[in-house]
C-alpha cells in the first residue's frame, strides 16, 4: 500500500497495487475482528460442564482462485457475568496449556463431537480452522498459507489457536499455532503410510520427542500412556439376533394381516463389523515398560483398564428407512396413477378439463363379498389377488365386516400440543389421528408397494375410491376418520376425508328433512307467534330458531334468531386457493369492495333468513343482532355511525335480501358437487400426489415405530418449507433414529449392558476373553501418549500405529525478543 | 452472514379482536399511512399487504383483516391457517372489548397451525377516553405470553412500532418463518435456540 502526501497536502492512498496477497491478509484480519478474537477484545469464557457442545461460525475466503472456510469451533461458553475485565494473555495461555494436559487422559481415537479431531487431540476449548476446498498439497502454498496466517493472527493479535488442513482431504494433517508476547505453541501433525523403524515402537518415539524438545537441561521422566487396540471379528457370541421381515404375507398360506400392518424396523443383517478390545494403560513412567524393536513388556493380559468400542458396517441397509425411501421415490414421478393399471380412459382421466363422461364402476369388491356374488367377466381386474385383496379391505374399511377383529378406536382425535413439549420424532409433519384410516391405508400402501411394486399400490389405491365412491352413493360414513369439518392441522387426505364424511352427514340429514315432515317447523313457529293468524301468509315469519333474550324488533315485534346456513366447510387446498385469489385481487379500495362482495354470501344468505323469521324487521333489528357494537339503543334501535356510511355494504346486501328461510335458500355448500370433486381428486392424482397424500402418515407410523425401538425424539422444528423438503428432513431423520436404535442394540448385545468405553470388570473380561477363544489375535493399532513438563510449558506428543502411523505434537517455546 | 437485501420473506398476520375496536383503521394508518373516522364494517376477511425493513431484511407482511362479529368465526377461523402473527386489538375506552380478547386468544389456539405464533396484544384508540387502565391489557399479555403495545390509529401513535415489534419477534423465533427464495434452505432449529430467544415477558413495551 502506498501512502503518499502530494503537494497538495491532500492524503492519498493507491491500492491498485496490493498483491493478491495482503488482500488475503487483510481478510482473514477482517474475519478474526469481526468474530472479536484479538486477545483484548475477547471476552472470557467459563465452558459449562454439563452438555458440552460444539458451534461453528464460518466464513468463506479466496486466495489465488483456490477457495478455504475459515471457521471459529467454540464449546457452549456462559460468560461469567463478574469477569468483565480484560483476559489477559496469560489466562488464555494457562487455559490451553491446561486443557492440552488434560487431554492426556483421552486418546486420539476418540471423539469430542467437535468438527475436527485437533480439539480432541491438543484439549482445545475453541479453535480457527482453514479449510481449503481443494487439498493443500504443494509445500510452497502451505509455506505461503502459514505465513500469511501468521502476519494475520499477529497484528490481530488473535486468542485461539489457528489451524490449517493440509494434505488430501482424507489425511487427518493439521498445522497450527499459538502465540503471545512470550511464548509460541506449535501443533504438528505428520501422517505417513509406512511406518519408519525409529518409530514404530516406544523406545524410539520417546527419543524422537526428546530431540523435538531439544531442552538444554535434563528432562524429568516422560510420562507415557498407551492403548492397544485388538480386532475381535465374527464371533459367535455377539452373533446377531434380529430377524429379518420379507414379505412373506404376500403367499396366501402365510398370510397375517397383523404382519402386514407392521413396520420393518431395524438392519437385515448384522450391522456390527467388528469389536475393539483396548488394552489401555493409563500412565507410567518412560523405564517402566519397555517396548522396543526387539523386546517388548507389553501384555494385553496385564494391562490394568480393558474397554470395547463397536466397529458398524457402513452401507447397511435399514429395513424402514428403506421402505419409505421407496415411497419418496415416487414423488418423482408424474404420470397419472391410474395410468399404471391402465384405467385412466374408461375412469375419464386422460384429459383432467374433461368432465367425468363415462361412468365409472362403482360396484365395490366389499359390497361384492357381501352379496356373495362371484367374479365379473367385464369388472376390471388388478394385480393383486381376491384372497389378499379382501383381507386388507376389510382392515381399511372394518365396518363392512361383522367380526370387528380391526375396528377403529372410538374416538379418534388430533392431539396438538401448544406447548410443545412432546419431543416426538417427525411430529413437524402434519399428519391424522393415530390408527385412523388414513394411517392403515398408507401403511398397507407403502408395504405392497415395497412387495409388488407401483401396480399393487395403484391397485390398493383404486380399490379404496371405488369403496369411497359406493360410500357416498350409499350414504355410509367413512370410518377412522375425525369427527367433524376438516380440520387443518391434520394431513389433506385425512381432511379430504373428513369433508366427505361432511357431505355422506348433510345427504342424509337432508333425506330426512324431505321425507319427514319438512314444514313442521313452520307450523310450530307460526304457532308460537302471537297473532300469527292475522299475518297474510305471505308475512308469515319462518325459519325461526330462537328468540335473542327480551329484545324487540323496532317495531316492537319480539327478535328471533334465525335458522342460518353454516358456511361451507372446506379443505386446506380450497382455503388456500380463496386466500391466493384474495391476494390475487390487489390492495386498492376497488379490490377491497371486491372481496367484500365475494365474502358477503353467508351475509346476504343470514339476512334473507332473518327478514323470513322476523317479518317488518329493518337493518338495525338485523344489526342488533348480527353486530351489537353498531347498534344504539335511541328511540327504540338505530343504526351505529358507520352503518350509516353511503355506499356501505352492509345496507346494499340487506336491499337486496329477500325473506327467504335458510332451508329454502340455495345451498351454500353443495354435498354433490363437493363429493364428486373429492372422488374426482382422489381418482386423478398423479403417482407423486398419492405419494404426497400417504407419505404423512407412513412418516408418523415409522416414527411411531422408531420410538417404540427405543428411538429418542428430537425437538427439531421445521418451518416454512415445502411438504416435499418436510419429508425429505423427516425421512432424513428417521434414518438417524433407526441406524441409532440398531447401534444401541448392537451395544446391548456386545457390552451386556455396559457403555461403550467403560473399563471392564473382571467378569467382563473373562467373558471377552472367552469369546475370542483365550487369545487375542495381533495387535491392530497401538497408540502412545508422550508427556514432560519442562522449565517453560507442558510438551505432547501422540503416536497412533496401524498400517500407517499419525503423530501429533503440541510443542511450546519461549520467544526470546531482543 | 448478513442477510442480503434482495431476499424477501414473506409473513403472515392476522388482526383479530371485537367489531369496531379499530382493526381495519390500523391497517390503514399502517399500510397508507390515512385515516377514516368511520369505516364500513368489515364482511368476511380482507386483505392488504406492506413491504417493511426488518434488520436490512426485506419483508413482505400479508396482512389479513377479519370481521369482529361472533357470526363470522367460522368463515374467518378459516383463514388462520400458517399465520406467522397475530395482533388482537381491543378499545381502550371499551372495557368490554378487553374481555373478549380471550376467546380469540381460544380460536387461535384451535385453528392456527403454527405452534410457536407470534402474538401482540394492541389497546387501541388512547386518543379517546381512557376506560381500561394500561395495567390491565399488561396484565393479559403477560398471562398469556404476548407482545403489548398502546396505539391509536387517528394519531398514527404506536402504530408502526406495533408491527415492528411483531415482525422482528417473528424473525427472531426459530423454526417460524423461512425465507422465501430458496427453497433448499432448510432450518432445522432446536430447542436451545428457542430458549434463547426469551419469553415474550422480556419484550413488552409500551408508549409512555
Amino acid at each position: 500500500m502506498n501512502e503518499e502526501i502530494d503537494e497538495y497536502d491532500i492524503y492519498h492512498q493507491d491500492f491498485t497495487t496490493v498483491s493478491e496477497w495482503e488482500v488475503f491478509v487483510a481478510r482473514i484480519e477482517e474475519v478474526l475482528i469481526d468474530w472479536r478474537l484479538s486477545k483484548s477484545t475477547m471476552v472470557k469464557h467459563s465452558v459449562e460442564n454439563h452438555a458440552k457442545k460444539w458451534f461453528t461460525k464460518s466464513e468463506e475466503i479466496s486466495y489465488q482462485g483456490q477457495k478455504f472456510t475459515l471457521s471459529y469451533n467454540y464449546m457452549n461458553c456462559k460468560s461469567k457475568p463478574e469477569s468483565t475485565e480484560e483476559s489477559s494473555d496469560k489466562s488464555l495461555l494457562v487455559e490451553i496449556q491446561d486443557g492440552l494436559w488434560e487431554a492426556t487422559t483421552r486418546f486420539m481415537d476418540d471423539s469430542d463431537e467437535s468438527p475436527f479431531p485437533v480439539s480432541n487431540w491438543f484439549g482445545l476449548k475453541q479453535y480457527l480452522m482453514l479449510y481449503p476446498n481443494v487439498a493443500l498439497v504443494e509445500g510452497s502454498l502451505i509455506k505461503l498459507v502459514m505465513s500469511s496466517l501468521n502476519i494475520a493472527f499477529a497484528n490481530v493479535d488473535c486468542g485461539v489457536p489457528l489451524f490449517v488442513k493440509i494434505r488430501e482431504h482424507w489425511q487427518h494433517t493439521y498445522l497450527g499455532f499459538y502465540e503471545d508476547n512470550e511464548y509460541k505453541i506449535s501443533f504438528d501433525t505428520i501422517h505417513l503410510k509406512r511406518i519408519s523403524n525409529q518409530c514404530s515402537h516406544l523406545t524410539g518415539l520417546v527419543g524422537l520427542f526428546k530431540s523435538k524438545i531439544a531442552s538444554p537441561v535434563a528432562l524429568d521422566a516422560v510420562v507415557v500412556s498407551t492403548k492397544f487396540s485388538y480386532e475381535l471379528k465374527d464371533l459367535d457370541a455377539f452373533a446377531w439376533g434380529q430377524q429379518t421381515q420379507s414379505n412373506e404375507f404376500l403367499s396366501i398360506d402365510g398370510f397375517d394381516v397383523k404382519k402386514l400392518i407392521e413396520l420393518p424396523f431395524g438392519c437385515d443383517k448384522n450391522p456390527t463389523k467388528s469389536v475393539l478390545l483396548n488394552a489401555i494403560w493409563p500412565k507410567f513412567r518412560e523405564c517402566t515398560i519397555v517396548e522396543s524393536s526387539t523386546f517388548s513388556d507389553i501384555d494385553p493380559l496385564m494391562a490394568p483398564t480393558w474397554t470395547l468400542t463397536l466397529k458398524m458396517r457402513e452401507n447397511i441397509n435399514f429395513q424402514l428407512s428403506e421402505l419409505i425411501g421407496k415411497v419418496m421415490e415416487l414423488l418423482d414421478n408424474s404420470y397419472l396413477l391410474m395410468d399404471t393399471l391402465g384405467l385412466s380412459k374408461s375412469l375419464g382421466l386422460v384429459n383432467p378439463l374433461n368432465k367425468i363422461t363415462e361412468a365409472p364402476i362403482t360396484i365395490s369388491k366389499l359390497v361384492k363379498a357381501a352379496m356373495g356374488h362371484g367374479r365379473h367377466t367385464s369388472e376390471f381386474k388388478g394385480p393383486i389377488s381376491d384372497e389378499l385383496l379382501m383381507p386388507l379391505l376389510y382392515y381399511i374399511f372394518p365396518d363392512a365386516v361383522e367380526d370387528g377383529t380391526h375396528i377403529y378406536p372410538p374416538d379418534l382425535k388430533m392431539e396438538f400440543k401448544q406447548d410443545g413439549n412432546g419431543s416426538k420424532l417427525c411430529s413437524y409433519v402434519k399428519s391424522s389421528p393415530e390408527d385412523c384410516l388414513v394411517w392403515r391405508l398408507s401403511v398397507t400402501a407403502a408395504k405392497l408397494h415395497d412387495a409388488g411394486g407401483l401396480s399393487y399400490l395403484a391397485h390398493l389405491w383404486y380399490e379404496f375410491i371405488q369403496e369411497l365412491q359406493y360410500r357416498w352413493e350409499m350414504q355410509i360414513p367413512v370410518p377412522g376418520i375425525a369427527e367433524g369439518t376438516p380440520n387443518a392441522r391434520t394431513c389433506l387426505l385425512h381432511q379430504k376425508l373428513q369433508l366427505l364424511n361432511c357431505c355422506i352427514k348433510r345427504t342424509i340429514e337432508g333425506n330426512v328433512n324431505t321425507t319427514g315432515h319438512s314444514s313442521e317447523e313452520e307450523f310450530f313457529d307460526c304457532s308460537e307467534g302471537e297473532g300469527a293468524e292475522e299475518q297474510p301468509p305471505w308475512d308469515r315469519p319462518v325459519g325461526r330458531l330462537h328468540r335473542l333474550g327480551e329484545a324487540t324488533l323496532k317495531n316492537g315485534a319480539p327478535l328471533y334468531v334465525p335458522r342460518t346456513q353454516d358456511p361451507a366447510p372446506k379443505t386446506e387446498d380450497q382455503l388456500e386457493e380463496d386466500a391466493e385469489l384474495m391476494v390475487r385481487l390487489g390492495d386498492d379500495a376497488k379490490a377491497s369492495e371486491l372481496r367484500a362482495r365475494m365474502m358477503s354470501a353467508s351475509l346476504l344468505s343470514d339476512m334473507e333468513a332473518f327478514k323470513a323469521a322476523n317479518p317488518g324487521a329493518e337493518l338495525c333489528d338485523f344489526v342488533r343482532w348480527y353486530s351489537p357494537r353498531d347498534w344504539k339503543s335511541d328511540d327504540g334501535g338505530a343504526l351505529g355511525e358507520r352503518m350509516l356510511l353511503p355506499g356501505n355494504p352492509w345496507v346494499e346486501a340487506w336491499n337486496v335480501a329477500r325473506p327467504v328461510p335458510a332451508s329454502r335458500q340455495r345451498r351454500l355448500f353443495d354435498e354433490t358437487r363437493e363429493a364428486e370433486q373429492i372422488l374426482h381428486f382422489l381418482r386423478s392424482r398423479t403417482v407423486s400426489g398419492v405419494a404426497e397424500l400417504l407419505l404423512p402418515a407412513i412418516i408418523r407410523a415409522g416414527a411411531l415405530r422408531a420410538t417404540q425401538e427405543g428411538a429418542i425424539g428430537s425437538s427439531a422444528s421445521v418451518g416454512g418449507v415445502d411438504a416435499r423438503r418436510t419429508f425429505e428432513i423427516a425421512v432424513r431423520e428417521l434414518y438417524e433414529a433407526e441406524k441409532e436404535a440398531c447401534r444401541m442394540l448392537c451395544r446391548r448385545k456386545v457390552l451386556g449392558g455396559g457403555e461403550e468405553g467403560q473399563a471392564l470388570d473382571a467378569a467382563e473380561r473373562a467373558r471377552v476373553l472367552r469369546a475370542a477363544g483365550g487369545v487375542l489375535p495381533a495387535v491392530a493399532r497401538r497408540e502412545f501418549t508422550l508427556r514432560v513438563r519442562d522449565a517453560t510449558a507442558p510438551q505432547l506428543m501422540r503416536a497412533a500405529l496401524a498400517d500407517d502411523i499419525t503423530i501429533v505434537g503440541a510443542f511450546t517455546e519461549r520467544i526470546v525478543c531482543l | 452472514m448478513s442477510l442480503t437485501m434482495d431476499c424477501v420473506a414473506k409473513l403472515k398476520i392476522l388482526l383479530l379482536g371485537e367489531s369496531g375496536v379499530g382493526k381495519s383503521s390500523i391497517i390503514l394508518a399502517f399500510t397508507k399511512g390515512d385515516y377514516q373516522a368511520q369505516f364500513p364494517a368489515t364482511i368476511g376477511v380482507d386483505y392488504n399487504h406492506k413491504i417493511m425493513d426488518v434488520n436490512g431484511l426485506k419483508v413482505k407482511l400479508g396482512i389479513w383483516d377479519t370481521a369482529g362479529q361472533e357470526r363470522y368465526r367460522t368463515l374467518t377461523t378459516s383463514f388462520y391457517r400458517e399465520a406467522h402473527g397475530a395482533i388482537l386489538v381491543y378499545d381502550v375506552s371499551e372495557p368490554k372489548t378487553l374481555a373478549k380478547l380471550n376467546e380469540w386468544v381460544e380460536e387461535l389456539q384451535v385453528y392456527t397451525t403454527n405452534k410457536n405464533i407470534v402474538c401482540l396484544v394492541v389497546g387501541n384508540k388512547i386518543d379517546k377516553d381512557r376506560a381500561v387502565p394500561r395495567e390491565h391489557g399488561q396484565a393479559f399479555a403477560q398471562k398469556h405470553r404476548m407482545l403489548f403495545i398502546e396505539s391509536s390509529a387517528k394519531t398514527q401513535e404506536g402504530i408502526h412500532l406495533a408491527f415492528e415489534e411483531l415482525t422482528q419477534k417473528i424473525i427472531e423465533t426459530p423454526g417460524l418463518w423461512e425465507k422465501d427464495t430458496s427453497a433448499s434452505n432448510i432450518r432445522v432449529t432446536e430447542e436451545e435456540a428457542r430458549e434463547q430467544g426469551g419469553s415474550c415477558y422480556e419484550t413488552t413495551c409500551s408508549i409512555k
